[in-house]
């Protein structure tokens, strides 16, 4: 059911789980935002690393509203009527709560990378110097 | 609206999803594929490529139901707690309408027949007299509450797509609970006294009980018999 996807390769629900969310919350505590102008801000906003399945973000907004992180209110705009969303306080603390997690998170897995590497550069200069020897 | 809306406004209200949200949900799809389809059309596409182009961005059916019917909160009470609105919920309805019948039926006593052993008597003179008015308003309440509560009950299983099984179960309740109401006044227990109405339930007429049972049942079971055959004609 995930509805966001890493660009050009499968989306993993378990390390997307909450990004959604996150990137919502943290582009309507600026701005008042309809469904479309979102999508598109994600998508700029990411240099369309990840993608929006266009329809699928509106459960994500329904969702949100209906926990009270963020609030709507219809606004004609060019003669249309439109459903615009914005953070409440409440979604304020949560967006706090999710970055914070999400910060944990990419920490956490950009030691194992550098460990990895370091790991391999020794490999790779322990290598050399068995060989030279 | 775009026949891929329509068929995920059906799939969605069959899911359970809180018809409010399914309507604002379509709406929304459909102001975002305007948007999408304007997009397209910028970019140089004709209508209808833009048209394609712009469905397929939206999603699939399937995602885009799969996403919403996944958000356990945005599902209807019916759908979540239907024990609560088939089982109490009429209850509580017919109680409170019939709470309502009493208190007009006894005040309705003590106003305009004061002195009198029963509240059940003949009102002699035009039926436009203000006390014949006040008991048949509440004899309409008390009559009347079973037959809808139990449109209400047709109204919403069709509103959300419902199946039978509870809206049946909400029927035979509601029927069942008004054919087998019996109302009683007790006398005043002395001089200056006032008397008592209380609601009991019994079968004392096996044939009148069944009867009663039968009208309202299957004036609140025809109707939504009608919607269901016509909604299945409609999807055929």
């Amino acid at each position: 059911m995930m509805s966001f996807t890493m660009a050009a390769r499968a989306s993993n629900p378990d390390f997307m789980n909450g990004v959604p969310e996150l990137l919502i919350l943290r582009l309507l505590k600026n701005a008042e935002m309809y469904g479309y102008e979102i999508v598109q801000a994600i998508r700029s906003g990411t240099d369309e690393v990840v993608v929006a399945g266009e329809g699928v973000v509106y459960p994500v907004l329904h969702g949100l509203e209906s926990d009270g992180a963020i609030k709507s209110r219809r606004k004609l705009v060019n003669g249309r009527s439109r459903i615009y969303y914005k953070t409440t306080r409440a979604g304020e603390r949560r967006l706090a709560e999710l970055t914070g997690k999400w910060t944990e998170l990419a920490g956490a897995i950009q030691k194992v990378l550098a460990g990895a590497k370091a790991a391999a550069v020794q490999r790779m200069i322990g290598g050399f110097y068995g060989e030279a020897a | 609206m775009a026949k891929p809306l329509s068929a995920l406004r059906e799939r969605l209200l069959e899911a359970g999803v809180a018809p409010r949200h399914v309507s604002r949900y379509v709406k929304e799809l459909q102001d975002h594929l305007t948007d999408l389809r304007a997009e397209e059309e910028r970019a140089g596409r004709s209508r209808t490529e833009a048209e394609a182009i712009a469905l397929s961005r939206l999603g699939a059916v399937n995602e885009l139901a799969q996403a919403m019917i996944g958000k356990r909160q945005l599902l209807s009470l019916s759908s979540r707690a239907p024990w609560a609105m088939f089982g109490v919920a009429p209850v509580v309805l017919l109680a409170a309408a019939w709470f309502a019948a009493l208190l007009i039926l006894w005040t309705g006593w003590q106003m305009f027949l004061p002195g009198t052993q029963t509240p059940f008597v003949a009102q002699p003179g035009s039926i436009f007299r203000l006390e014949n008015v006040y008991f048949q308003f509440g004899r309409m309440i008390y009559f009347g509450a079973p037959f809808l509560i139990g449109w209400g009950i047709v109204w919403l299983a069709a509103r959300q797509r419902l199946s039978s099984y509870w809206p049946a179960l909400s029927f035979v309740l509601v029927a069942g609970l008004a054919a087998t109401a019996q109302v009683h006044a007790l006398r005043p227990s002395g001089e200056g006294t006032t008397g008592h109405v209380m609601l009991g339930f019994g079968v004392d007429d096996v044939a009148a009980v069944m009867v009663h049972f039968s009208v309202i049942f299957m004036a609140t079971l025809l109707p939504y018999a009608v919607v269901r055959w016509r909604r299945r004609s409609a999807t055929i």
